[in-house]
């Protein structure tokens, strides 16, 4: 399975949910994907799923999706008993586990390359819908259930190493106009004022 | 701190709209937990990292919520590459709530705390987070006031550093 393919499929089926992304090759390839004004690209590692966390607790009757990748999910393990214990029913958390630092060029292992496993890690931390999927049948149906079904839901997606976002034209949107997009798309849909501070 | 500061405290944050609290408790101000959590008008999420807490109410921020991070001083070290990433490069409104341990008005300053403090300041200057201190109990509804007023015109997290009264 690759990350690509996941994606191909999902974008389409997305509708008023809201997506947060990490870094990696996931940014890349979910924004050439979708390009809705609910998707959030924060490109930094180590971010997305705390954000999400904050957004979900801030919206509880929006659906929010979390994408995020092994290396970026490592460096904030803290968020997972946090998680557990705040227990969002409206997240839904992907992440796409290619076991490697592909970014570094280099393809250096994770943690999930070894020994760890990052489903039991989720599911220790008190997560109870924590699982693995490896192929895009078990993906599509985890998806489908965070779709169509209310739960804290946290699904390790087993991916092959792809480098195919390199040959995508990457977005010349920055962040600030990315924030703006995703929160005046908030202001629209919620019928309310979110920054403060008129001129 | 004293139950009439605590109680200050929590009504000024009430008044200049803070509806959204993360944190990890401290040794300074923690009286302030259980009066906003009798007050029943935040939500009140406590993490594990102070990272996190930044995040989370990054998170917040963008979807609605008036958000506060509250934390020791030493949660500054720990957190400041999420007040980059996420608070600084993108622009999102937060207050930090610092209990500023080791400064020099700190009340219970001693070797554990002293190496953090006098580095704090130098800190939010080179994340570029504008900051206030309040050392003294008559300062403290003018400057919650002042700190909020900021970082919704600014949008970016902006500090108040607690120190003195609000350390014994």
């Amino acid at each position: 399975m690759i990350r690509y393919d996941c994606f191909e499929w999902l974008a389409p089926q997305m509708t008023d949910q809201l997506v947060i992304t990490s870094l990696s090759g996931q940014r890349v390839e979910w924004g050439h994907l979708s390009k809705r004004d609910a998707d959030l690209n924060l490109g930094s590692m180590g971010n997305a799923l705390a954000v999400g966390i904050g957004l979900a607790l801030a919206l509880p009757h929006r659906k929010v999706f979390v994408f995020e990748s092994d290396g970026s999910v490592l460096l904030s393990l803290f968020n997972l008993p946090t998680l557990a214990n705040l227990n969002p029913t409206n997240l839904a958390v992907f992440v796409f586990d290619n076991q490697a630092y592909s970014g570094t060029r280099i393809s250096y292992p994770s943690a999930t390359a070894g020994k760890t496993d990052l489903a039991a890690v989720a599911r220790g931390s008190g997560i109870e819908h924590s699982v693995t999927v490896s192929d895009l049948e078990d993906f599509k149906k985890e998806a489908t259930g965070a779709l169509s079904e209310p739960g804290l839901r946290f699904v390790v997606c087993k991916i092959e190493e792809s480098l195919g976002h390199r040959r995508i034209t990457r977005s010349d949107m920055d962040l600030l106009e990315t924030k703006y997009r995703f929160v005046r798309y908030l202001e629209r849909t919620e019928g309310k004022p979110i920054f403060q501070g008129r001129g | 701190m004293k139950a009439e500061l605590a109680n200050r405290t929590v009504a000024a944050l009430k008044e200049a709209g803070i509806d959204f609290v993360t944190y990890v408790p401290e040794t300074r101000l923690s009286e302030i937990l259980p009066v906003m959590k009798a007050d029943g008008s935040f939500s009140l999420v406590p993490v594990a990292s102070e990272a996190e807490a930044v995040g989370i109410a990054a998170g917040a921020s963008l979807g609605g919520k008036r958000a506060a991070v509250y934390m020791e001083g030493t949660g500054l070290f720990v957190s400041t590459y999420n007040l980059l990433t996420v608070g600084e490069r993108y622009g999102v409104p937060m207050l930090l709530l610092v209990a500023y341990v080791g400064s020099f008005e700190d009340q219970r300053n001693s070797y554990l705390f002293t190496h953090y403090g006098n580095k704090t300041k130098g800190m939010l200057d080179t994340l570029g987070i504008q900051y206030l201190i309040v050392d003294s109990a008559n300062q403290l509804e003018g400057r919650i006031k002042d700190a909020v007023r900021m970082m919704h015109a600014l949008k970016l997290p902006v500090a108040l550093l607690f120190t003195g009264e609000f350390t014994e």
